[in-house]
């Protein structure tokens, strides 16, 4: 678990330093998920990007726009960080992702323990048959 | 027929990455951080989006010299007759990178290269997503300080007697380059020119070329001292 020393008010500004210790979920999935540049190698598949990227993408626009819940000149800069430190062995956009997601349970825009609970929902739902 | 149909290869299996990206995006709806219709709208706008209007503005100005002086004079207008408008380029509110065009041209005297030493400013509207070099840090720290070198790294050697002029991407400014029309193309159509005139050529690093279509898998260089807080 990370430490949450850094909610916010729902400006999603935070009053403190950026925390670019390891989050125990993106951890996991980190070292357990498989990278797009290694499914699109098994399955020969020419994508440079994988189906998700433009989602994150337009969260990252979402979450920029209107309310500016998280800036993206704050995320950009954390995810900089990040990309070279913690994620630095993750290839791009996974890196992108993990560095979002680190940057909105450090804000408290998510809760970690909410997050591992869904994944196992979303998980179950795409491998419904 | 339907029986010789091959299907494309597809990857089969679900990584923990989807799966994460698709928690946090449902996550944020449930709790009001923004709307799954804002969001849909932002997808289909990144989806519209690729480098054929800028290309095609290239390609203009290479042909009319009027269009020319009014691009490198008013971009944002000279991006109408390319079918962006800058005021409102998602057809339904402004995204990040709502902004002023710049349009830069290279000459025999002149070469341009753009970066963004920030964070990852990119003429989005008109220039698509930016290429994954674009946002590393090697590239934004290094540039400004060795263009000729990391220029060298993409297969471009710019002559010592040509100048070369690193134009700085910020939240107010974008900027595009329009390359010199290489030779081998005379009498070449809008649509031709449009064709080879690359990403890459205007981001000013590469050269259009008449036998080149795409855009190259560029390498990724570490930087030997990088310069924190640059």
């Amino acid at each position: 678990m990370t430490s949450l020393g850094k909610k916010t008010s729902g400006s999603g500004f935070t009053d403190t330093d950026p925390d670019f210790s390891p989050i125990s979920l993106l951890e996991k999935v980190r070292n357990r998920g498989r990278v797009w540049k290694d499914l699109a190698e098994k399955y020969g598949v020419d994508n440079p990007d994988p189906p998700w990227k433009i989602n994150l993408d337009s969260t990252c626009e979402a979450l920029a726009s209107e309310q500016c819940t998280l800036p993206v000149l704050e995320r950009r800069n954390e995810e900089d960080e990040l990309s070279e430190t913690l994620y630095q062995d993750v290839p791009y956009p996974e890196r992108q992702l993990l560095a979002l997601v680190h940057s909105m349970i450090q804000r408290g825009l998510i809760d970690e323990d909410e997050l591992a609970r869904r994944m196992k929902f979303v998980d179950k739902r795409l491998n419904s048959t | 027929m339907a029986e010789n149909h091959k299907a494309a290869p597809m990857v089969d299996e679900v990584s923990d990455f989807e799966v994460l990206e698709i928690a946090v995006r449902e996550l944020a709806i449930e709790k009001g951080l923004f709307s799954a219709e804002d969001h849909r709208r932002f997808a289909e706008f990144a989806h519209s989006i690729g480098p054929l209007p800028a290309a095609r503005l290239v390609a203009k100005a290479w042909l009319d010299p009027d269009f020319k002086k009014l691009a490198l004079e008013d971009g944002f207008t000279a991006s109408k007759e390319v079918g962006i408008d800058w005021l409102n380029p998602t057809g339904f509110g402004t995204p990040s990178d709502y902004c002023d065009l710049r349009v830069l041209e290279n000459t025999p005297a002149v070469h341009h290269v753009v970066v963004c030493t920030l964070c990852s400013c990119y003429p989005r509207p008109i220039l698509g997503h930016s290429p994954e070099w674009y946002r590393t840090p090697n590239y934004r720290r290094r540039l400004v300080r060795w263009p000729r070198q990391v220029l060298a790294e993409f297969g471009l050697q710019i002559p010592a007697e040509v100048e070369v002029r690193v134009e700085d991407s910020n939240q107010k400014c974008r900027f595009m380059v329009i390359p010199m029309r290489p030779e081998g193309t005379e009498g070449w159509t809008e649509d031709q020119l449009t064709e080879i005139v690359t990403r890459d050529c205007m981001l000013g690093v590469a050269l259009p070329h008449p036998e080149r279509k795409l855009d190259d898998k560029r390498p990724v260089h570490k930087a030997a001292n990088p310069v924190h807080g640059h």
